[in-house]
């Protein structure tokens, strides 16, 4: 409904003759396949390698349709991991770190629209502004201090200092932007502050929550390091099986290619189910105002 | 003498400091999840430092056996070696991805029947695995009880840290080693490699690594040219073939800094001069450098193709298995893949020259692996079995006869058998056989080997952008010197 | 035009007059921050240790497997003195710069077409944002292979429509570039989705009376949408901005600070000096003052998002 009134004064004034308005679709379209071609071309390009031989993949001039497609480079991603054991592993945390992020931080991004405490906004993102590789070393030393090496939780909590600041950030826009009046009249109905934000400031919120919810998952999902070096063997997350493909004297770019679709693979579906929500909460959204 | 010794106490203690007194403190709170009562004689752990609790997990009751650090004393009555004196135990073992960590997941179940041992096996990336590496040993207690340990890179580092066990005790001890082991069989190249300055064997040889010249023999047949077998030949060499137009490079190989210092070092052998001398000065501005370097700059300017400063051996590979270079420079652990016809388009059409001679000498770079027991292991019994597993002769062989690396055994290179069941070609062998006569390390055995990889591929990498090698290696070595010098002293 | 101006104001403007009328508003205000105490102190909780030792070590002299030695400022006296440093921060400036506006003008242009009713919207929208699903390090590795100057499919595709080959990657003056390349293709989707929520939660009003004051497309969009959206563009800018300063896998990866050291940023330079020679005296301070770089960029950022909301 809102939607289409903000999408409506853009069209409305292409139109006047029909063929200024063809023109500005034919535009529009043009504009549409262009922006998403960069991440099909290459997308296209990993599925060409991953359905390719390695003598074919490095041919030149390259091709771009394989002669005889197979499928052995995806049987060797589950040949060289536990490709089931990483994508539970990934789940967990992912799955985890976002909805502890999630609790803590909406909140947290509410406290700090309200009280307009910038200060405090940087406070949060210093965790983010720290550079991952500086964590190792303590980390390292402090879980197995708590006896926490070799746990899940460990990976879990490491993640949080990805997602909450994003959380955090892009709720904070969200939380601006909602008018007063509906909160003050729910604080003078004699709701607490907590029962305003729950009942009139959360709902209204959804749309920030799904992009900040995508965000902390993606981000989560893809960090390797942290697994790597602070996690136990069967504690190893996804992003470690695109690794375990390569082999040392040669780097095999169909099952490189392979690995990395398939890793891909359970966002993608995790945000094709998230769509339908992302649709939701943006009309949700737009009816405000 | 006495101030040295007082500096090793003072290293040690404040090593430790972050880290031990950590686990001192850690250890009554994790206590009770070692679960005390489960041990079937709680009198025999009371022997062992309250700091080993924790790493015990509840599962892994420990035995009394064990409790004897490294196992160095025989246990009573047994006299003779018996693989499945640690029958029963679970070792962790993590590697650095290459061949040789690929054999030995792919025979593990052998060891695991012949010494009833259970291996949980990781093979992680070189840079990732140096990273844990050392996050593991400076926090004083690592997850693995085995590891790999790149000589050339790490051996005076992890020596430094004493980061592993020493193995000479065990090696002595006819109950601890097999006797078919054969101990003396290993090379004096890599044996030189295992042992410490102080005498110490920390690492089990695994391989040794030559450099070889991989050249298309397709295109040189077709041009009649000859192998090369000096510098100036494959200099000739690579003029002759290059044509770029026709997408035909004359040589590649690694132009990447870091990478790119082995090519440099490896024709400087030549010259018979290496980076640093015995008395640990740097020979980097000698006219012999300088005159290696301009060997280097020629070939990598010159007959290389476009862009090689950023080529590491990856791309370099990709360029020779597709038949557009003529002469590849680099490891000898390549042969698998250049002869594998899903990945290479020239099998059966690659020579496999030793490393070219100088107007000087002729050497074979040289570099190496082998399997440590980490120091702060609790199974160091059942760890020196599996590295006297890893290494064993027919490891060693299985070693060659895949093309995975050169065995640091004499004994591969003798057996018969070994040698006509090559899964490549007998030249390739051949190459390494010859190499082995010559071996020379390829890098200064340095505690700042990566400094000094980077700080010198950094000049060569300006080289190929057109730099004075004079003034490069001069520059160079000014920054460098101090580093050296410093990390010799501390 | 000069009521949809106005309009635009007043929605940010009652955000702040709120603030200095009533007394009870201001302590309800650090009731507020109540709700921010969790996550404050779940944030400090697991970051305290990293920050305590990293600050001690960057006062220490220590390489690892030796002895540790209490320097005080020294590390950082060195810091100051060591070009290589020095230049490592220009460039990465330099890279922050394209990959923080680059992604920004794209990912918000992409927005406004993505708000857009269209068929087929939800496809074209997720397949937009697949590149960031994918695990940078890996996708890495598939461009260095696209940049090979010799074999790689870019200078193929180039040949094809005829224009000159480069050496991508492969040389000194077109590596930055390059890499910013890749970060433009991996992370503009996340632009294009914080912004792309925040044209979801603008209200419909102005652009009511806009439409009765016979406003065009542009003018709506210029005076309208663009100033009502900036807050979340700023967020962008920030986060991305953090992450560009920060980027490591796609540099290391594809070049590993190369050639020679030519995309080598403070995080490569100080991932050298940790995990390469082993200086974790050295790279503590490296991290401090890398962590200032980003902190007084980000304040200066903050304070720019500020003038957006509540100027």
């Amino acid at each position: 409904m809102g939607v289409v009134a903000v999408a409506r004064p853009l069209s409305r004034t292409a139109g006047g003759r029909p063929l200024r308005r063809m023109l500005g679709r034919i535009g529009f379209w043009a504009a549409v396949l262009l922006i998403v071609s960069p991440a099909v071309s290459v997308f296209l390009w990993m599925v060409s390698l991953s359905l390719k031989t390695d003598v074919e993949n490095l041919a030149y001039p390259p091709l771009f349709i394989p002669h005889s497609p197979t499928l052995d480079n995806f049987a060797e991603v589950f040949r060289a991991s536990p490709f089931g054991l990483y994508a539970y592993n990934s789940v967990v945390v992912a799955i985890a770190s976002t909805s502890v992020s999630l609790l803590f931080g909406v909140p947290a991004a509410y406290g700090i629209a309200k009280s307009r405490a910038s200060g405090l906004a940087i406070v949060v993102l210093i965790s983010r502004m720290t550079p991952g590789l500086s964590y190792l070393i303590p980390w390292f030393m402090l879980f197995r201090f708590l006896g926490l090496n070799n746990t899940l939780l460990a990976l879990i909590i490491t993640h949080l200092v990805i997602g909450l600041p994003i959380v955090i950030w892009v709720m904070m826009g969200f939380f601006e932007d909602l008018h007063p009046e509906l909160e003050e009249a729910a604080l003078t109905d004699g709701c607490t502050l907590w029962q305003a934000f729950l009942h009139v400031a959360l709902p209204l919120a959804r749309p920030g929550m799904v992009v900040a919810a995508v965000l902390a998952f993606i981000f989560s999902w893809n960090n390797f390091i942290f697994a790597v070096v602070l996690a136990g063997r069967d504690l190893r997350t996804l992003p470690v099986a695109v690794f375990n493909v390569l082999t040392f004297e040669q780097v095999a770019w169909g099952a490189l290619a392979a690995a990395a679709l398939l890793v891909t693979l359970p966002v993608l579906i995790l945000t094709v189910i998230v769509q339908r929500h992302i649709v939701a909460g943006l009309s949700a959204g737009g009816v405000r105002g | 003498m006495t101030r040295r010794i007082t500096r090793r106490r003072y290293l040690e203690l404040s090593l430790g400091l972050v880290s031990a007194s950590l686990l001192a403190a850690c250890s009554p709170a994790a206590a009770p999840a070692a679960k005390p009562t489960e041990a079937p004689k709680p009198a025999a752990p009371a022997a062992q430092p309250p700091a080993a609790a924790p790493a015990a997990k509840p599962t892994e009751v420990p035995k009394p056996a064990q409790a004897a650090p490294a196992a160095t004393a025989g246990p009573t009555g047994s006299t003779a070696f018996d693989w499945k004196r640690f029958k029963g135990e679970t070792l962790e073992v993590s590697l650095t991805t290459s061949p040789r960590a690929d054999l030995q997941k792919k025979h593990l179940d052998e060891f695991q029947e012949l010494a009833g041992i259970k291996v949980n096996m990781e093979i992680t990336p070189e840079q990732q695995a140096r990273q844990k590496q050392v996050i593991e040993f400076t926090s004083g207690n690592t997850s693995f009880d085995v590891t790999m340990v790149s000589w050339h890179v790490q051996k005076r580092l992890f020596g430094k840290g004493r980061w592993l066990e020493p193995l000479n005790d065990m090696l002595k001890d006819p109950t601890m080693t097999a006797p078919d082991f054969d101990f003396a069989d290993f090379s004096k190249a890599s044996l030189d490699y295992a042992t410490q300055s102080d005498g110490r064997i920390d690492t089990m040889p695994l391989t040794i690594d030559y450099w070889i010249v991989y050249y298309n023999k397709e295109l040189f047949d077709a041009k009649g040219v000859k192998e090369p077998k000096t510098i100036d030949e494959m200099v000739a060499a690579a003029k002759a073939f290059h044509d770029p137009p026709k997408n035909v490079y004359g040589f590649v190989g690694r132009g990447l800094k870091n990478a790119n210092v082995p090519v440099w070092l490896g024709f400087m052998l030549g010259w018979d001069k290496d980076s640093v001398d015995k008395d640990g000065n740097l020979q980097t501005t000698s006219p012999e450098a300088i005159e290696a370097a301009k060997v280097y700059q020629d070939l990598l300017k010159n007959y290389a193709p476009a862009g090689v400063s950023g080529f590491n051996w990856n791309e370099s590979q990709t360029l020779f298995y597709q038949g557009n270079a003529a002469m590849w420079f680099d490891g000898s652990g390549f042969a698998p893949p250049v002869e594998d016809p899903s990945k290479s388009k020239i099998v059966g059409k690659v020579g496999y020259a030793l490393q070219m001679a100088g107007p000087k000498a002729q050497y074979s770079s040289m570099f190496g692996d082998g399997m440590g027991i980490s120091a702060s292991s609790k199974k160091k019994g059942p760890a020196y079995f599996y590295l006297q597993w890893a290494c064993s002769k027919t490891m060693q062989n299985r070693l060659l006869q895949g093309g995975g690396g050169a065995s640091c055994r004499t004994s591969t290179y003798q057996d018969q058998q070994v040698l006509s069941n090559l899964t490549v070609p007998k030249a390739w062998a051949d190459a390494l056989v010859a190499s082995s006569k010559i071996g020379r390390p390829g890098l200064p055995v340095i505690i700042p080997v990566t400094e000094f990889r980077d700080t010198f591929g950094i000049a060569l990498t300006n080289m190929i952008g057109g730099a004075d090698p004079k003034a490069e290696l001069e520059r160079a070595t000014a920054e460098f010197k101090p580093i050296l010098e410093k990390s010799e002293k501390g | 035009m000069k009521r949809v101006l106005v309009m635009a104001r007043v929605s940010g403007e009652d955000l702040v007059v709120a603030a200095p009328v009533a007394r009870p508003a201001y302590a309800r205000h650090r009731r507020y921050l109540l709700f921010v105490l969790p996550a404050l102190l779940l944030i400090l909780v697991v970051i305290a240790f990293p920050w305590a030792f990293t600050l001690w070590m960057s006062l220490n002299e220590w390489q690892v497997a030796s002895a540790r030695e209490f320097v005080g400022f020294q590390n950082y006296l060195d810091l100051a003195r060591d070009s290589r440093f020095l230049q490592s921060i220009g460039r990465t400036f330099y890279f922050t710069a394209l990959a923080v506006v680059l992604p920004v003008v794209f990912g918000t242009l992409a927005a406004l077409i993505f708000h857009q009713e269209f068929p087929w919207r939800g496809f074209f929208r997720g397949v937009f944002i697949l590149p960031m699903m994918a695990t940078p390090a890996a996708v890495a590795l598939i461009w260095t292979m696209m940049f090979h100057p010799q074999q790689g499919v870019l200078n193929y595709v180039l040949s094809v429509v005829g224009l000159p080959k480069s050496l991508w990657a492969f040389a000194p003056d077109t590596v930055i570039p390059s890499l910013v390349l890749v970060e433009v293709w991996h992370w503009t989707p996340l632009v294009m989705l914080i912004v792309l929520g925040g044209l979801a939660a603008i209200p419909t009003d102005p652009y009511e009376s806009a439409l009765i004051d016979g406003a065009n497309a542009w003018q709506t969009l210029r005076h309208i949408t663009l100033p009502l959206v900036m807050p979340f563009v700023m967020v962008a800018v920030v986060l991305r901005t953090i992450d560009a300063l920060k980027a490591f896998d796609t540099i290391y990866v594809i070049t590993q600070g190369g050639p020679g050291t030519a995309s080598e940023t403070i995080n490569i330079f100080l991932y050298l000096q940790a995990f390469a020679f082993y200086k974790i005296g050295y790279a503590s301070a490296v991290v401090v003052v890398f962590f200032l770089i980003i902190v007084l960029l980000s304040m200066l950022l903050l304070y720019a998002r500020r003038r957006t909301v509540w100027a």
